[in-house]
């Protein structure tokens, strides 16, 4: 009986069932079909004057941009205000990493890129003379300037002061424990634990690594000739059983809440965000900074800055704005990048992108819209990049 | 007969491109991960397979990459998992068949057919939000506490994200595999068989014990294809497993497996020369693995009558 | 020999409540899991409503937003798979159905077994290599495509076991009208075996739908755009639970467990149905 009545049922379900995927599979070939439709006439134009900005804004235009995690809450606020701003646009950026970001921009699976570190000279010769369809002529700006900063999750202590030294001891694994002499040494006062310290780094290619290496190698030998710097580097204390990979800023940040007794390094506005404890480093005049507006302002007041030309982005120097000298600058400070093509083969998606790099550059700089933990770029440099780039 | 017999034949022609098209793609496949695995064969040989390094650089010559730790990794979760699913399932598959109540009995197998086919990130959100503190703090921590000084124990759990907890996911997630190829071999026995046993004055204990010796092949081959299972999980691990190059023998240490190895760095791999090519290096050692181990299973069922 | 006897009855005993306490341990953590999924989801889809399924992705920390661009983007892939997949699998199957004996037919039962236990992530980075980086962009059709390799599979093996289970005498009836093969195949058989080609089907669907691992380097992911073209990215509802459970943000875990519930209840309404129709399904 019961089977019967299964054979009446199911023939009748699964009917449905494939007149409504049937129904969806053709309303998807539809809209592919739409949206082919939709660019390609705009492809073969004769002249460039000829497609109007009116014709552009009534256009819906979706951007792809993947990369740093280190901008990423900053990236999202300006494609909120932007999308708002502009309805015919539409922007996802996700955030895989620099590497990532780089990577598919290489690739050119993503229309723009984020990257905190400058590209390397290797990377961009490969984007100038073997470019991908998407587009030629990579250019690379500074969007805004961000600290690294390093966070502590040890239940009972509340102020922390460390210097370079120490702090590379420390994520070297050559101190093990909390109240190590050095820290107890900086830090009077504090009843430290005895317990051992859990080093969290990031798993992925990072900017974010790349830049607080890159510092540790400035302030300690040992580590630039034992370990050295970079995206992705070997660390000593996972050998130790006392390192833990995060992905991402977020990942990382998700295991030092998780963690007691774990230190690690991310973007400042992530310890804003989810109110983490920063670690006071000293500065290369020997003061203890910890990292907000005013001492990133410090620091990138405190350096003549050279910001290289979009189109020879790898010429700039990571190092410049890391270390710098004065009383109030926060020592880890650095710019992050976008990646963007200077000529796109679809000129409509080319159009949406520069607009949307002009209006970061310019009114995305406003501090209304500048999230927390971020510092603007002064206009000097915005305007430089902006007419040097042409776009 | 003879006009028959074309017929017959052109239908065959019909059929087989289609046939051959999931060939070719498997074949492909192979093709496509040999290929792509040759530079870093030609840059650093078999040492990609025996080391644990993981040395990512924008100068080629410096790049070197081992993937031993994400083998053992995998290896190590996945024997784990088999170890947790041994007798959950040969347990689950005698009492649903012998000894479940009618009433209960139907609504076990569905249990566990759901479980079979429920979405892995499913298992991911819960193994990393719940499973794992659990078993931090009531077995991980307890151990770690009394039983340190044996290796198995020696290592701090810190996140919980660990070998172990990775391995109690995977067996929660294959057991249901498992048992339903060993409570087909089971079902199907004779009836005969345990009639004569009853008959001898056995206990059921008793009865059970030599009923399951008779269906060992199927157990070998439903663990075999638990493990192959196990070894190719992605997503679900890589939330658990605590993504770190370590080999260490205790359980609650961090490490990698292949596939979320692959998960974490495959995405940001394309800015360096080699890395591409190391992750379809470990991509095709976990084929391999993956193939052995289903073909030997698929073959232990076919030889002894157990066909799937 | 009673004390035997004695020790015999404990061991049984012991023996029945050691594989029944085994037992509830092996379903145990379904139940675990289904109400940790509906104690932490149910209170999201209730807090966020309709807007829920509707909208985009909501900014780290701040409110719950919506998941709309990867419900959509899981229809498409889904159903885009199956468009992909099925004609093959079918067809496959009832070539291992007709001509079981030959060497061919012999080698895609085995080989259709193999890819059934295949480690998903292979065939997504596979498809990453062949279609992703020639098209130059990460695409609902290179998505749809990996899963369309992970779905056949089950819809051949389902489809080559309805027709074989169909009684001889079909067959021969069929046969002696003077319908050629093919007819037999189509007009009659496949009328006959399309329940349980219609299982493999929704099985495959139902697998495929909670699929992540093939699309992490294929699908791209998409957040806050619902559909852009079949050679643009696109979101899926595990996707981004995966990609969310990876965050700090309480809000963006919140969004995953709703996402979890939603995902369990696609699954469990494609599935149950099938599996209550049913004796047993291979999975």
């Amino acid at each position: 009986m019961g089977k019967n009545i299964y054979c009446l049922i199911i023939p009748y379900h699964m009917k449905k069932v494939f007149v409504v995927l049937s129904v969806l599979v053709l309303a998807a070939a539809i809209a592919g079909c739409a949206q082919q439709h939709k660019t390609t006439p705009t492809a073969p134009t004769t002249t460039p004057t000829k497609t109007t900005p009116a014709k552009t804004t009534t256009q819906q235009v979706v951007l792809i941009g993947d990369g740093a995690t280190f901008p990423w809450p900053q990236i999202t606020n300006w494609i909120d205000v932007y999308m708002k701003e502009h309805p015919n646009v539409k922007i996802e950026y996700n955030g895989g990493g620099s590497g990532k970001g780089q990577a598919d921009f290489a690739a050119g699976v993503v229309d723009f890129a984020g990257s905190d570190p400058p590209l390397k000279k290797s990377l961009w010769d490969k984007l100038v003379n073997h470019p991908p369809a998407e587009g030629k002529g990579p250019l690379q700006f500074p969007d805004i300037i961000g600290a690294v900063v390093v966070c502590y999750n040890v239940p009972g202590v509340k102020h922390l002061r460390l210097d370079g030294k120490t702090l590379a001891d420390i994520f070297m694994g050559k101190i093990k424990y909390w109240d190590n002499e050095e820290i107890k040494k900086l830090n009077p006062g504090v009843n430290l634990p005895h317990k051992e310290i859990i080093v969290i780094h990031r798993s992925d290619a990072s900017g974010t690594t790349d830049i607080f290496t890159t510092y540790l190698c400035l302030v300690s030998p040992e580590w630039n000739s034992t370990i050295g710097a970079g995206k992705v580097v070997n660390w000593p204390v996972d050998k130790m059983g006392r390192g833990v990979g995060g992905k991402g800023n977020p990942g990382v940040v998700a295991e030092l809440k998780n963690t007691p007794y774990s230190i690690c390094y991310t973007e400042l506005s992530y310890a804003i965000k989810e109110n983490l404890k920063i670690v006071a480093l000293k500065n290369k005049d020997g003061y203890f900074v910890l990292p907000n507006a005013t001492t990133i302002k410090a620091a990138a007041s405190h350096v003549s800055m050279y910001i290289a030309p979009p189109t020879a982005g790898y010429k700039e120097n990571l190092r410049q704005l890391l270390n710098a000298p004065g009383k109030d600058s926060y020592p880890i400070v650095a710019f992050s990048h976008l990646l963007v093509w200077k000529h796109y083969s679809d000129p409509v998606k080319g159009k949406a992108v520069h607009a949307f790099i002009k209006w970061i550059l310019t009114q995305g700089q406003n501090d209304k819209y500048i999230v927390p933990g971020y510092v603007g770029l002064p206009s000097s440099i915005t305007q430089k990049v902006l007419s040097e780039a042409g776009i | 007969m003879s006009k028959e017999e074309r017929y017959i034949d052109t239908f065959k022609y019909f059929l087989l491109p289609f046939c051959l098209f999931v060939f070719g793609l498997f074949a492909l496949m192979l093709a496509v991960y040999f290929s792509a695995s040759i530079p870093i064969f030609q840059h650093e040989g078999i040492k990609i397979y025996t080391t644990n390094i993981w040395r990512a650089s924008e100068n080629p010559n410096k790049e070197f990459y081992g993937v031993l730790a994400a083998i053992y990794g995998s290896v190590y979760t996945s024997v784990l998992a088999i170890l947790i699913a041994l007798p959950l399932s040969v347990s689950f598959a005698v009492f649903v068949i012998d000894y479940a109540p009618q009433k209960v009995k139907e609504p076990l197998i569905v249990a566990t057919d759901v479980m079979a086919g429920l979405p892995t990130i499913i298992y991911g959100i819960w193994g990393a939000f719940v499973l794992v503190p659990l078993l931090k703090k009531y077995v991980m921590d307890p151990l770690y506490a009394y039983l340190s000084f044996i290796p198995l124990f020696s290592f701090k759990p810190v996140t919980g994200y660990s070998y172990f907890s990775a391995g109690v996911l995977l067996g929660i997630m294959v057991t249901p595999f498992a048992s339903a190829i060993i409570r087909e071999a089971y079902r199907s026995l004779p009836f005969m068989y345990r009639e004569a046993i009853y008959s001898l004055g056995a206990t059921r204990y008793e009865a059970t014990k030599i009923l399951i010796k008779e269906i060992k092949p199927a157990i070998v081959a439903g663990l075999l294809l638990a493990f192959g299972r196990a070894i190719g999980e992605t997503v679900a691990v890589s939330l658990v497993i605590g993504n770190t190059f370590n080999i260490s023998p205790s359980l609650f240490a961090p490490g990698y497996t292949i596939s979320s190895l692959i998960a974490n760095q495959f995405g940001n791999a394309f800015i360096y020369k080699y890395m591409v090519s190391a992750l379809f290096a470990a991509g095709l050692s976990l084929f391999f693995i993956g193939l052995a181990v289903n073909i030997l299973g698929i073959l232990i069922l076919r030889r002894y009558g157990h066909v799937r | 020999m009673s004390d035997n006897l004695n020790i015999r009855i404990l061991k049984e005993k012991l023996f029945l409540i050691c594989i029944g306490i085994l037992t509830i341990a092996t379903v145990f953590p379904l139940f675990h899991i289904m109400y940790s999924i509906i104690a932490n989801g149910l209170p999201v889809l209730i807090k966020g409503g309709w807007s829920f399924l509707t909208g985009t992705l909501a900014p780290p920390g701040d409110g719950l937003g919506g998941i709309g661009p990867a419900i959509v983007g899981t229809f498409i892939l889904t159903a885009l798979a199956s468009l992909i997949g099925l004609p093959v699998a079918v067809l496959t199957g009832i070539y291992a159905a007709e001509y079981p004996n030959s060497l061919i037919g012999r080698a895609t039962r085995t080989l259709l077994m193999i890819m059934m236990e295949f480690p998903t992530i292979l065939v997504g980075l596979f498809v990453m290599n062949l279609v992703v980086l020639p098209m130059g962009s990460y695409s609902a059709i290179a998505g749809a495509l990996s899963l369309a390799i992970i779905m056949m599979p089950y819809v051949a093996v389902y489809t080559d076991e309805a027709l074989k289970s169909i009684p001889p005498k079909y067959r021969e009836g069929a046969f002696a009208l003077g319908l050629t093969r093919a007819k037999v195949v189509f007009k009659v058989l496949i009328g006959l075996a399309r329940k349980g080609i219609m299982t493999g089907v929704l099985i495959g669907i139902a697998k495929v739908a909670g699929e992540t691992a093939p699309l992490l380097f294929t699908a791209g992911g998409a957040s806050r755009v619902y559909f852009d073209g079949l050679n643009r990215p696109i979101g899926a509802i595990p996707l981004l639970i995966y990609n969310l459970v990876q965050q700090p943000y309480t809000n963006y875990h919140e969004i995953a467990w709703g996402a979890s519930l939603l995902l369990m209840i696609i699954f469990l309404g494609l599935f149950l149905p099938i599996r209550l129709s049913l004796k047993e399904v291979k999975l």
